[in-house]
């Protein structure tokens, strides 16, 4: 028999032998190995799990034109072949136009879309009715529905002309909703809603300026823009009655027209088409979505003539910020008649909810493997308390200091090895169970992560052996001799 | 020819003298009680002979090597490699089985061999036994696995310590006998004790008192006592 073979006789026989007291320190190496391999699990897992929680919060990249031209739909196609497939959940185009009710001559903003990928990339859209499935139908916002007294399956005949620079000529109409479109940056579209009172005050606004640069025009957009336009009587002028956003003049002035330029009054009709259309659905946002009138991109060429034109496309893209911001220079590199952005109230709020979760899973796993170590380290203590006369009698017996260090150290690690293990398979358990309460979703194993909780858990019961071993080695061999 | 020699030690521990200047040396092969009350410095000498403490005074020649001036880590070395111990308590590894324990004594000093640690458990009358645990043994038995592997790396010296004190007649009688079996076959042999039975059963006993050797008497029924045993053997 080799001094090998002996050596793995003695420990195992030391543990298996010593049941009772070996198997607390096997638990506690167990237990925090499970921790800490269900953390890590979860750890790993997390930017996937809350990655798809975050796409219902709707779209975080958006495609729109580079320049003059408004972007193609095959450009756009071409360029979502920049993203991985299986990373697209959603790609939704819009192309929004100013359509008229024939019957009152009211004007609304419409867009045409792809209802399919509406329900994907504004998963938290809720319709009462339910998305047009066939042609001639259309999704009506709540206001637009309210304004016009409409409801499911309603049919309204739309008719379309031509857009102008700004839409000019029509009445101002206390307390009606007023519709307006002017030429903002880059020759793309801005469109507002508005309502004013007797004294053509303006009482509501919301502006849609999704084809704006988001940092800059895009703003305009934002709640602390369209708040200086309230109490301020039509006509407006920009840097008189209200300021403009700070790099976004042009975009500003292009609200500040359309406003001037909005009506709900007769137009005279034109030269287009009309469609009676039926009201599949109502749409319920609580956003600027329930001024807006939405068809399918079939029905607005059929209304339009226009062929495969958008404004935009919204994407929502499972992915990580480094990822996002990767597609983006090679779409942006690719594709020079589409540029890509992000929505970044949307990647930033969820880069930094990640980080903060990822950072708390780091700290307490931190926490239990030093607790860990903490109670590995005082069971050897008491084993080798308890082991003063057998390690004295080693000693006797001729065993080298050298000899009794790798003695408990091959327990200790012997001990790491299976609760490593044993842990190890808990712990993935562990991440299995939390993710399904939690996420409602099963978790992806990670191969690796076994062998790293067994490496991990020997490392710590090694480190938790060595002050241990250094009582061990300071043990009198003479002990053993005084017939205690 | 001595194979241990102590020349003029002291073990002095603040104001206690535990060893007085004390001279003994011991031939090889010979058969050496040392008696003593409690606290006349058996255990002191017991540890300076057995490597595990060094005298404050005076030469430990064991085969010629001076002991007293080795590191701890030598007198390991010596220990493992010249002396067999026997204790009072029996002192077994509690989760090894007989054969295991014996092979303990094999692993550290070269390399264990079952079969060879089997054979010396069959010496002992323990062959049956040699898969028990200790605490499926008797004291009797468990002192005689001691004795198995004490012996088992062939030591120049055997060293015992109380080697009967927890054992009924019978068994120390078992114990006595495989003494003289390994006297017959050269062993040197020092046995510790304060039990006049075990100490006439040495060549001489060495009696300690206060620290000093009191006196020395020679056992001169040795050379019967020796033959009686043979006889009893063979009969």
């Amino acid at each position: 028999m080799t001094k090998r073979k002996m050596f793995l006789r003695m420990i195992t026989a030391s543990l298996l032998r010593r049941r009772s007291r070996m198997l607390v320190a096997l638990l506690s190496i167990a237990i925090g190995a499970a921790i800490l391999s269900g953390l890590v699990t979860i750890y790993y897992d997390v930017p996937r799990q809350m990655g798809a929680q975050f796409r219902n919060y709707g779209a975080n990249m958006l495609l729109a034109s580079s320049g003059e031209e408004r972007m193609r739909m095959a450009a756009a196609q071409a360029a979502l072949e920049s993203i991985p497939e299986d990373k697209i959940l959603g790609a939704t185009p819009y192309r929004y136009v100013t359509v008229q009710m024939t019957r009152n001559q009211l004007s609304f903003v419409t867009a045409g879309t792809d209802f399919s990928q509406v329900q994907l990339t504004s998963p938290y859209f809720v319709v009462e009715g339910a998305y047009p499935s066939g042609s001639r139908q259309i999704l009506l916002g709540k206001e637009v529905a309210e304004t016009i007294g409409a409801k499911v399956n309603s049919v309204i005949e739309l008719s379309y002309r031509p857009a102008e620079t700004a839409s000019a000529g029509s009445e101002i109409i206390p307390g009606v909703l007023l519709t307006g479109s002017a030429v903002g940056f880059n020759n793309n579209p801005v469109y507002v809603t508005l309502r004013v009172d007797e004294d053509l005050r303006i009482t509501e606004l919301t502006v849609n300026a999704d084809t704006q640069t988001p940092e800059y025009g895009g703003q305009c957009a934002e709640p602390f823009f369209t708040q200086r336009f309230i109490g301020k009587q039509i006509p407006v002028t920009l840097n008189e009655d209200v300021d403009a956003v700070t790099g976004a003049t042009m975009t500003s002035q292009a609200v500040t027209d359309a406003i001037n330029h909005s009506g709900a009054a007769e137009t005279p009709a034109a030269a287009g088409s009309s469609l009676n259309m039926t009201v599949a659905g109502i749409l319920d946002t609580g956003g600027k979505e329930e001024s807006y009138i939405f068809m399918s991109q079939e029905d607005l060429t059929a209304l339009t003539g226009e062929q495969d034109q958008i404004d935009v496309m919204e994407l929502s893209v499972s992915a990580s910020s480094d990822e996002l911001a990767e597609y983006i220079d090679a779409i942006n590199g690719n594709q020079k008649d589409v540029t890509a952005r992000l929505v970044k109230r949307i990647t930033n709020s969820e880069t930094a909810v990640l980080s903060k979760l990822q950072s708390l899973v780091f700290l307490v796993t931190a926490v239990v493997l030093v607790l860990t170590m903490i109670c590995v380290s005082t069971t050897m203590m008491a084993v080798v308390t308890e082991r003063r006369k057998e390690i004295g009698l080693r000693k006797a017996l001729g065993a080298s200091d050298s000899s009794i260090r790798t003695e408990f150290l091959g327990e200790g690690m012997f001990l790491g090895l299976l609760g490593g293990l044993l842990g190890g398979l808990l712990g993935f358990g562990f991440a299995q169970i939390v993710s399904v309460n939690v996420f409602g979703s099963s978790i992806q194993l990670q191969p690796l992560l076994l062998p790293v909780a067994i490496i991990v858990s020997m490392a710590i019961a090694a480190l938790s052996c060595l002050l241990p071993i250094k009582r061990a080695v300071a043990i009198d061999p003479a002990l053993v001799l005084k017939g205690e | 020819m001595s194979l241990l020699e102590l020349k003029n030690i002291s073990k002095i521990y603040g104001e206690l003298k535990a060893l007085d200047n004390v001279n003994i040396h011991v031939d090889q092969g010979e058969w050496v009680a040392i008696m003593g009350p409690s606290g006349s410095g058996k255990s002191t000498m017991m540890n300076i002979i057995g490597c595990m403490d060094k005298p404050t005074l005076g030469e430990v020649l064991l085969d010629g090597v001076d002991i007293a001036k080795e590191s701890s880590k030598k007198l390991t070395d010596i220990r493992r490699d010249k002396i067999g111990l026997i204790f009072q308590q029996f002192h077994m590894v509690n989760y090894l089985t007989a054969v295991e324990n014996v092979m303990v004594s094999q692993y550290y000093h070269s390399m264990p061999d079952e079969k060879e640690a089997l054979d010396a458990l069959g010496r002992v009358g323990l062959r049956e036994r040699a898969h028990h645990l200790p605490s499926q043994l008797s004291g009797g038995e468990q002192q005689r696995v001691c004795v198995a592997r004490a012996l088992i790396n062939h030591p120049e010296l055997i060293l015992a310590d109380e080697p009967t004190g927890n054992l009924d007649e019978a068994n120390e009688n078992i114990v006595l006998d495989l003494f003289a079996q390994l006297h017959a076959e050269g062993t040197t042999l020092i046995v510790v004790t304060h039990d006049p039975e075990v100490a006439d059963a040495a060549q001489r006993t060495i009696v300690l008192e206060h620290g000093k050797v009191a006196r020395e008497v020679i056992n001169e029924n040795f050379e019967a006592q020796q033959k009686e045993w043979l006889a009893r053997l063979k009969g």
